[in-house]
């Protein structure tokens, strides 16, 4: 039988989602004489880094909300209740402080010519969705016990 | 030197390559830029910080004796070096697949230096017998 989602999971499932789809539109848009050249967190944008590190922000967020997907509506998939010793709670704090704490580089980091686009926005806003759903089912795990 | 304070292969690569990679953070990352120059800073000096932090608790904790909190929101210290660590390995591999151009000294060391970190975390939870690996 499938387990409820806490309101933590629907967080964390949520702004894993729209980090995945967010990946897909534009994180930097270049606009020359009035043409518009737009870069997602796959496709790379010569020498600005970002397919391989924002990709990095992409891939927490898809590890966090496939673990709460798989854990309430997959039954029969068995994951470890504890990897590398860590508590699920713990990766999904560590994992969420990551891609918060990389999307704030981001927003610091001078972009020069470079414009942020939608998708910068989305996944920045997701990341700190992320973190909050992290640090609430850390909460709800204190006031009762959990396996994962 | 006291025996108990002699470093153990997993502190001494963490202590390393913390140290290679501040250093590091000072040489050429990216055509003429270090991590800490402009469309650099701060996401590339994430790994150098990253490194220095694990390197420092190392070191406080190992030759100053200095007493840090047994844990940190929740993780003990080991915990904290697995986790800090394979972030680094983590985003060491995103960087050497990213597609800057002009990758420098400073870019190589950082990325050896995140490997090294994640490497070092993992071995460290052998070593205490934390029973996270094997």
């Amino acid at each position: 039988m499938n387990k409820k989602l806490s309101p933590a999971n629907i967080v964390i499932l949520a702004a894993g989602a729209v980090m995945l789809i967010a990946s897909f539109l534009s994180f930097y848009e270049l606009s020359i004489l009035g043409h518009g050249v737009s870069f997602t967190a796959w496709s790379g944008a010569d020498g600005f880094g970002i397919f391989g590190v924002a990709t990095v922000v992409v891939l927490c967020g898809v590890v966090m909300a496939a673990q709460v997907g798989v854990d309430t509506f997959a039954a029969g998939v068995d994951i470890p209740d504890k990897p590398l010793g860590l508590t699920w709670d713990q990766v999904h704090l560590a994992l969420g402080f990551q891609a918060t704490f990389m999307m704030i580089a981001f927003l610091i980091r001078s972009n020069g010519p470079l414009d942020f686009g939608i998708g910068f926005w989305l996944m920045l806003l997701s990341s700190i969705a992320l973190l909050v759903g992290a640090i609430m089912r850390t909460n709800e795990a204190g006031s009762k016990p959990r396996a994962v | 030197m006291d025996d108990n304070k002699a470093p153990t292969p997993a502190e001494l690569t963490i202590l390393i390559a913390g140290a290679v990679m501040l250093v590091a953070s000072f040489l050429t990352f990216a055509e003429k830029t270090n991590a800490w120059g402009t469309y650099l800073f701060p996401i590339a000096t994430l790994l150098p910080l990253y490194g220095t932090v694990m390197a420092l608790e190392i070191g406080l904790t190992k030759f100053a004796g200095v007493k840090l909190p047994e844990r940190v929101v929740g993780f003990t210290m080991e915990q904290v070096h697995l986790v800090v660590g394979l972030l680094a390995g983590f985003m060491a591999i995103g960087w050497l697949v990213t597609d800057i151009s002009k990758k420098g000294i400073g870019f190589w060391l950082e990325v050896l230096g995140g490997l090294a970190l994640a490497a070092g975390g993992v071995i460290l939870q052998r070593e205490r017998h934390t029973g996270a690996i094997g």
